[in-house]
């Protein structure tokens, strides 16, 4: 039986909920289907402490703030479960939760490539300003990518 | 009593550094919501863009604050803390005690005690805020507020720079699909 890889990314807002409702709608009465949930997180900036002790408190913020960032691993566990709920087996579900080296589609092209993906489901807010100043994540990597179905969730 | 002074030259530093070590603005907005959080031990800060078609903040960067409160709703410039889009800080030492504030109720729900709000500007015009909220009332020294303001005018620099660049790129993939036999005079 030919499996068909999809990747869903996951950012926690309302749209993300949306893209995952369409997904089980879609995909979870179909045997063969695997699904990744896809988070990439911006992990806090490395800072030089020297001997500075505004600094040296600040790099100890730093890392309990890290931790709390951790803990969404644990959230997009559950996002796993719900899935599970909704008809997926759950062996057939996975998650990457990881920091971010690039731009989110940089990323997502990157995974996309690395572990052959068939379909790809990302959400696009409407009118968005804020897409001037990073680009369009969605347009990028329609653009990049070949052999891949892209949907996309508005 | 004197309300204590947070930012220094080193944290100065350290911020003007995430802003220069990146150019990517959502990373450099990213580090620095986290960047100023830690340090001034605060619950969350976001970096909006303000879109002036719908007269709207756009969550750019964020940190600390749930994604329910972040979805509370549109957060109309001319409703949410005004005198920010007049280009002024305004300071919110106790969201128990004002009327300047869109969403208080969602405010309050969230654990937020205070807020400070700065304009981003550029050439006069103002493009987004930094806000940052504290999980209580906060008295905010008047030199740290004007910390944020030097530190919010070159957040409107790195959003300019990189909106340019975004363009340039765009323009970048655009020529890369004209084929030479569309072009007179190419081989």
């Amino acid at each position: 039986m030919t499996i068909q890889k999809i990747l869903v990314t996951y950012n926690f807002t309302n749209l993300d909920q949306k893209a995952l409702d369409f997904v089980t709608s879609a995909f979870a009465h179909i045997e063969g289907v695997e699904i990744t949930i896809f988070h990439v997180f911006t992990p806090v900036p490395d800072i030089e402490t020297q001997a500075s002790v505004v600094t040296g408190k600040l790099k100890g913020s730093l890392s309990y703030l890290s931790q709390q960032i951790m803990q969404r691993e644990n959230d997009l566990k559950k996002v796993t479960a719900k899935l599970a709920e909704n008809g997926f087996d759950e062996s057939r579900i996975q998650t990457v939760f990881r920091p971010r080296k690039k731009d989110i589609a940089g990323e997502i092209i990157s995974l996309t490539r690395d572990t052959k993906f068939d379909t790809i489901v990302l959400n696009r807010k409407a009118a968005r300003v804020a897409r001037f100043f990073s680009g369009s994540v969605s347009q990028k990597v329609v653009m990049t990518l070949k052999d891949t179905t892209v949907c996309i969730v508005s | 009593m004197r309300a204590e002074e947070k930012i220094d030259i080193d944290l100065f530093k350290v911020v003007f550094r995430a802003i220069a070590q990146s150019d990517n603005l959502e990373i450099m907005a990213n580090h620095l919501t986290q960047l100023l959080v830690a340090a001034l031990e605060i619950k969350g800060c976001t970096i909006f863009a303000l879109n002036p078609e719908l007269d709207e903040l756009e969550v750019l960067a964020s940190f600390g604050l749930s994604m329910n409160y972040l979805q509370k709703g549109p957060v109309l410039s001319d409703k949410s803390i005004t005198d920010t889009f007049k280009g002024k800080p305004i300071v919110i030492p106790d969201v128990n005690d004002t009327d300047r504030l869109q969403y208080q109720q969602d405010a309050k729900e969230e654990g937020i005690g205070a807020i400070v709000s700065v304009p981003i500007d550029f050439n006069g015009k103002v493009i987004g805020a930094v806000r940052l909220y504290h999980n209580e009332v906060w008295d905010i020294s008047d030199r740290d507020v004007d910390s944020l303001l030097v530190l919010s005018e070159n957040i409107g620099l790195a959003m300019t720079y990189t909106r340019v660049l975004t363009a340039l790129k765009t323009i970048r993939y655009t020529v890369d699909d004209i084929h030479s036999v569309w072009l007179p005079g190419e081989e």
